[in-house]
C-alpha cells in the first residue's frame, strides 16, 4: 500500500470514526476535531493527485461491483470540498456548542461529508447513484432535525420534490452510459449514434442542473440552503452544488465526448439565464441567506458560462481556449466555495448575534464584530467580482474566454460569444450593486435594532474559520497562475500554460494579479499617510439640518428601487397600499412591497395546479367497488391480447 | 520613446487629468456666452481642499475613511495600464482592458460602501443611481471593448490600439459602431449631460456627486482627483481605440493630444445643447448602444 492510499484511507477512517463518535456523550468537540482532521488528509490526498501524483484505485468501469478510486478531476473536488469542510467543521465546534441537538447535527455533518466524498470517487454507476441519493437526503435530515415547523418541512418536501423529479434525468444519463459502456470507455457513447448521445446529454444537463440549481431547474435551492444550520449551508452552496457539475463535467466532458455544438449553446444559454436570474432576484431579497442562495444560482451559471463556451471552442477546434475556458470554470468553482462558505458562516455568527437576518434590521456590526466582519467584508468584496480578490481572477478568464468566443469565425458562436459576454458583464455589476447592498446594510452604518448593540464577537473558533477563509480569498486571488495550469491539463485536450503567480495568456492584456494586489495595497497605504490624520470634531451626517433617525434609514428596498423601476417589465413588483380613512381624514397608510419569484408564479405554478388537476381526474378511476377493479383487468388483458395477436408485443 | 510614453502615462496622467475636466467647464462655457473658470480651476479647487481639515460623520468605521484612497489608488494603476500614443513600458501591471473595467468596479465598490457607511439619504441615492446606470454601462463596455479588440483578437490595450492605427480600420462597420457605443460608455464613466449632470448639487439630480457630499479636505481633494482620472483614463481609451491616428510615435502622440481636444470640446457641446436625460431613461439610451454594438459584431462576423 503506497503511502498516499494509507493517508486517503485514514482520512475516510477519521471521518467515519468523527461521523460515529457522538453517539458517545460529550464528544461533540472530539468528533468534530476527528472528522476535520479526516477531510484535511483526504484533501491533502487530493490535491496531491491533482498535482500529479499516481491515480489512486481503480479507473470508471461500466459494471455494478462496487469501485472508488480518485484520478486528477476527483483530486479536484476532494482538495475543494477539504478547504471548505475543514473551515466549516472548525466553525461547528462553536456553533453547534450550545445548539439544540447538536448531537445529531454533528454525526449528519459526518455523513454528509463522506456521502460527498463518496459521489466524487465512486468509480462505477451502482456507487455514484447510491451516494448520489444520500446526498440529496443527508441535508435534508440535517434540516430537519434543525427546525421542525411547517414551512421548514414544505422547502424540505419541496427540495425533496425537485430534485427527485430532477434526479430521475442523473438516473436515466448514468445508467445509459453504463449500458452502453460508455464510462470506461470514451467514445462508445458517440458511436451509438447522435440519437442516443442526444438523449444522454439532455438527460445529464436536466438531472445535474437540477441538482447544481441551474434556472429554470432551480426553485429548491433557495427554499432549501436557508433552512439550513449555517456550516451545511456552506457545505450545501459551497460543494454540494458544485458535485452536481461534477457529475456534469464528466458527462460533457468525457463520457459523451465528442459533444454536439448545441449542447454547448444550451449549456451557455442556461449559464446566462441562471446568472443573471440568480443575482436579479439575489437583489430583491430581503433575507441575508435566501440572497446568499439565490447568488449561488447566479455563479452556478458563472461556471456554466466556461463550461459552455469550452463546448464551443472545442467544436471549432480551438484547443487553447477550451482548456482555459474548462480552467476557468473549474477555478470558479473553487473560488465560489470559497467565499460563499465564508459568507454562510458569517451569516451564521450574525444570526446568533442579532436574532434574525432580515437585511433591514441590522446595520453596524463591523464596528461591533470586526473580525467577523472583515472577513464578511473580503467575501463580499470577492462575491461582487471586485480586483485583487479571488472572484475577479476567475471572472476575468470566464470573461476572457467569452469574449474569444465572440471573435467568431461563425455567426452564431460569435453571436452567443457576445451576448454572454455582456450578460456576465451585467452579471458582475449587479453583483456588486447586490454585495455592497448587503454590506451596507448588514455591515455598515448605525446599528438598525437594540440586539446589534449588544452583539459581540464570535468565539475563537469561529473566528479562525472565517479569517482562513478570507485568506484564502486573499491569496486566491493573488496567484490563481499556481493553479490554472494544472486545471487545463484537466481539460479534454489539455494544453500547457507556464506557471506563474498572475496570467499571462496570448490573446489578453495578461493578469498580473499579485502585482495587483500590491500595487492597490501600497498606493493605498502610500495616499493614506499623504491624507494624514488631521481630523475635525466628528459630526452627524448631513440630513438637511434635521437629526438622522433610525426610521429614516436607507432600506434593502430603497436602494434597488431604481433598478427595479427600470426592470419593472422584467422583475414584475408588487406594491400595495393601504390607506385607512375615519371621519374622512385619513389615519395610516399601509405599504406592502414585493417581488415575487416569476419562476414560481409563472411556471412552477401552473405545472403544479395541472398535475393536481390531472390528479383529480385519475382519483376517478378509484371508485373502491371491486367489479370496477376486476372490470379494469379484464380490459387490461383483454388488451394485451389483443396486442399479442396483433403482433405489437411479444 | 518608450520611457516619454510611460513619463505621460503616469506624470502625464496625475498632473493632467485634472485639465480635463477644467477644459470641458471652460469650453462649456464660452459656448453658453459665459466668461466661465479657467481650465486650471480644479488645480485651484485642489490646492484649497489640500489644505483644508478632514470631516468625521459620525457613525463612520475605517470603510468610510479608506475608501477616498482605494478609489485614487485604482485610478492610479488604471492609468498605469492606458497606453500613451501606442506605447507603454513594461509595467508589471499588464495592459489588460478587462482588468481596467475591474478596477472602474472597485472604485465604484469603494464608493458605494462608503455611502452606505455614512447613512446619508443623498450619498446612497447617488450610488444606488451609478450602481443601476453600470449595470448596463458595464455591458456596454465590455461589448465597445470587443469591437475594438476585433481586428487584433486581443483585449491588450497596446495591440488593440496598434490595430486602430490608420485608415483601413475606418472601413469596418464594425469600428464605426464601436467608436458610437463607446462614446456613450464616456457621457457615463464622465458622469456627463445627457446622463448626469456634473455642475448639479441638487440632490434630485445627482449621480456621482452624491457619494462625495460628506467628504471635506484631503478625502474630497483625492476623490475630485479620480474623478478627473476617470476622465482622463476614458478619454485617452476612447481616443487611442476610436478616433483616426497615423503615423509613428511622434505624430500619433499629436494626434491623441488633439483627440482629446476633440472629445473635450464634443463633451462640452453635448452638454450645451442636450439636456438632462430622466435618469430612468438613461438605461434604454445604453441598452440601445449594446444594440448598437451587437449589430457592429454581426456585421464584422458576415463580412
Amino acid at each position: 500500500m503506497s503511502g498516499l492510499e494509507l493517508l486517503v484511507l485514514t482520512g475516510v477512517a477519521l471521518l467515519f470514526a468523527g461521523g460515529v463518535a457522538p453517539a458517545a456523550p460529550r464528544a461533540i468537540s472530539a468528533s468534530l476535531i476527528l472528522q476535520a482532521v479526516g477531510m484535511a488528509l483526504l484533501g491533502i490526498g487530493g490535491a496531491l493527485v491533482l498535482f500529479g501524483a499516481p491515480v489512486l484505485g481503480a479507473p470508471f468501469q461500466s459494471n455494478l461491483d462496487p469501485t472508488l478510486g480518485i484520478d486528477r478531476l476527483t483530486g479536484f473536488f476532494l482538495a475543494t470540498l477539504a478547504l471548505i469542510a475543514v473551515p466549516a467543521l472548525v466553525y461547528a465546534r462553536g456553533y453547534l456548542a450550545d445548539a439544540a441537538r447538536s448531537r445529531v447535527l454533528v454525526a449528519l455533518s459526518g455523513l454528509f461529508l463522506l456521502t460527498l466524498t463518496g459521489v466524487v470517487t465512486a468509480r462505477d454507476p451502482s456507487t455514484f447513484l447510491a451516494f448520489w441519493e444520500l446526498m440529496t437526503l443527508v441535508p435534508a435530515t440535517a434540516i430537519l432535525v434543525r427546525h421542525s415547523d411547517a414551512a421548514v418541512r414544505r422547502a424540505v418536501f419541496v427540495y425533496l420534490a425537485v430534485t427527485q423529479l430532477g434526479g430521475a434525468g442523473v438516473w436515466i444519463c448514468v445508467l445509459a452510459l453504463a449500458h452502453f459502456e460508455a464510462m470506461s470507455d470514451p467514445g462508445a457513447l458517440a458511436a451509438q449514434g447522435t440519437g442516443v448521445q442526444a438523449l444522454v446529454i439532455v438527460a445529464a444537463i436536466v438531472g445535474f442542473g437540477t441538482k447544481a440549481g441551474l434556472m429554470p431547474l432551480h426553485s429548491w435551492l433557495p427554499r432549501a440552503h436557508p433552512v439550513a444550520p449555517s456550516h451545511i449551508s456552506a457545505l450545501m452552496s459551497g460543494v454540494m452544488i458544485k458535485v452536481a457539475l461534477y457529475g456534469l463535467i464528466r458527462v460533457l466532458f468525457e463520457w459523451a465526448v465528442p459533444v454536439p455544438l448545441w449542447a454547448g449553446l444550451t449549456v451557455l444559454g442556461l449559464g446566462l439565464l441562471s446568472a443573471l436570474g440568480g443575482v436579479l432576484y439575489a437583489l430583491v431579497q430581503h433575507d441575508l441567506k435566501r440572497l446568499l442562495a439565490f447568488s449561488s444560482i447566479e455563479n452556478v451559471g458563472i461556471v456554466a458560462l466556461g463550461l459552455g463556451a469550452s463546448i464551443l471552442f472545442a467544436s471549432e477546434g480551438d484547443r487553447t481556449w477550451a482548456a482555459i475556458a474548462f480552467a476557468a470554470a473549474l477555478l470558479h468553482i473553487l473560488n465560489h466555495a470559497v467565499f460563499k462558505a465564508l459568507l454562510f458562516l458569517a451569516a451564521g455568527v450574525f444570526e446568533r448575534a442579532v436574532g434574525s437576518l432580515d437585511l433591514d434590521h441590522v446595520g453596524g456590526l463591523l464596528r461591533r464584530m470586526p473580525w467577523t466582519g472583515g472577513a464578511f467584508l473580503v467575501g463580499s468584496m470577492a462575491i461582487a467580482g471586485v480586483p485583487p480578490l479571488n472572484g475577479f481572477a476567475s471572472e476575468w478568464l470566464t470573461l476572457q474566454a467569452l469574449i474569444h468566443a465572440a471573435f467568431g469565425p461563425t455567426l452564431g458562436i460569435g453571436l452567443a460569444g457576445a451576448l454572454a459576454t455582456a450578460g456576465l458583464a451585467a452579471t458582475a455589476a449587479l453583483a456588486l450593486f447586490c454585495f455592497v447592498k448587503v454590506v451596507g446594510l448588514v455591515l455598515l452604518g448605525a446599528p438598525r435594532r437594540s440586539e446589534v448593540e449588544a452583539a459581540s464577537e464570535a468565539a475563537p473558533g469561529m473566528r479562525a474559520a472565517l479569517a482562513f477563509l478570507a485568506g484564502c480569498c486573499i491569496a486566491l486571488g493573488a496567484a490563481p497562475g499556481l493553479l490554472v495550469p494544472t486545471l487545463m491539463e484537466l481539460a479534454p485536450q489539455p494544453t500547457d500554460l507556464a506557471t506563474e503567480s498572475g496570467l499571462s495568456i496570448s490573446g489578453t492584456g495578461s493578469l498580473p494579479s499579485p502585482w495587483l494586489l500590491f500595487g492597490l495595497l501600497a498606493l493605498s497605504g502610500l495616499l493614506w499617510r499623504l491624507r494624514g490624520s488631521r481630523r475635525a470634531a466628528p459630526v452627524p451626517s448631513w440630513a438637511c439640518g434635521q437629526r438622522a433617525e433610525p426610521s429614516l434609514s436607507w432600506s434593502s428596498a430603497g436602494f434597488t428601487k431604481s433598478l427595479r423601476l427600470v426592470l419593472e417589465a422584467v422583475l414584475r413588483p408588487r406594491r400595495e397600499i393601504e390607506k385607512a380613512h375615519e371621519h374622512g381624514q385619513l389615519q395610516s397608510i399601509h405599504y406592502r412591497g414585493e417581488v415575487p419569484h416569476l419562476f414560481d408564479t409563472l411556471l412552477y405554478g401552473p405545472v403544479q395546479r395541472g398535475a393536481l388537476r390531472g390528479a383529480l381526474i385519475a382519483r376517478r378511476l378509484q371508485s373502491g367497488s371491486v367489479r370496477a377493479y376486476a372490470a379494469y383487468l379484464l380490459a387490461l388483458l383483454l388488451g394485451l391480447l389483443l396486442l399479442v395477436r396483433t403482433g405489437v408485443i411479444g | 520613446m518608450i520611457t516619454l510614453a510611460g513619463a505621460i502615462q503616469l506624470i502625464g496622467g496625475l498632473a493632467l487629468a485634472p485639465l480635463m475636466p477644467g477644459t470641458i467647464q471652460a469650453l462649456k462655457a464660452r459656448l453658453q456666452g459665459r466668461r466661465g473658470p479657467s481650465p486650471m480651476q480644479p488645480y485651484r479647487e485642489l490646492r484649497r481642499l489640500w489644505g483644508k481639515t478632514l470631516v468625521d460623520p459620525q457613525p463612520t468605521t475605517l470603510v468610510y475613511r479608506l475608501a477616498p484612497c482605494v478609489v485614487a489608488a485604482a485610478m492610479v494603476l488604471g492609468l498605469f495600464l492606458v497606453p500613451i500614443a501606442g506605447l507603454s513600458p513594461d509595467w508589471p501591471l499588464g495592459n489588460d482592458a478587462v482588468v481596467l473595467v475591474g478596477l472602474l468596479a472597485l472604485a465604484r465598490f469603494a464608493l458605494a460602501a462608503a455611502s452606505w457607511d455614512t447613512g446619508s439619504g443623498f450619498a446612497l441615492m447617488g450610488s444606488s443611481r451609478d450602481l443601476t446606470l453600470s449595470v448596463f454601462a458595464e455591458a456596454l463596455l465590455v461589448l465597445a471593448l470587443i469591437l475594438a479588440a476585433l481586428p487584433a483578437a486581443s483585449t491588450d490595450l497596446v495591440a488593440m490600439s496598434a490595430v486602430a492605427n490608420g485608415s483601413a480600420v475606418w472601413s469596418e462597420p464594425a469600428h464605426w459602431c464601436g467608436a458610437a457605443a463607446f462614446a456613450l460608455v464616456v457621457l457615463f464613466e464622465t458622469g456627463r449631460q445627457p446622463i448626469d449632470n456634473p455642475d448639479t448639487h441638487l440632490e434630485l439630480t445627482m449621480i456621482h456627486e452624491g457619494p462625495l457630499l460628506e467628504y471635506a479636505g484631503r478625502d474630497l481633494a483625492l476623490l475630485h482627483w479620480s474623478a478627473a482620472a476617470r476622465h482622463w483614463i476614458v478619454l485617452v481609451v476612447a481616443a487611442e481605440l476610436f478616433l483616426p491616428h497615423w503615423g509613428g510615435f511622434g505624430a500619433r502622440l499629436g494626434c491623441l493630444a488633439g483627440g482629446l481636444a476633440l472629445l473635450c470640446g464634443a463633451l462640452a457641446f453635448t452638454e450645451t445643447a442636450q439636456a438632462k436625460m430622466r435618469i430612468l431613461r438613461a438605461p434604454a439610451l445604453l441598452a440601445g448602444g449594446c444594440l448598437l454594438a451587437l449589430v457592429g459584431l454581426i456585421s464584422w462576423l458576415v463580412g
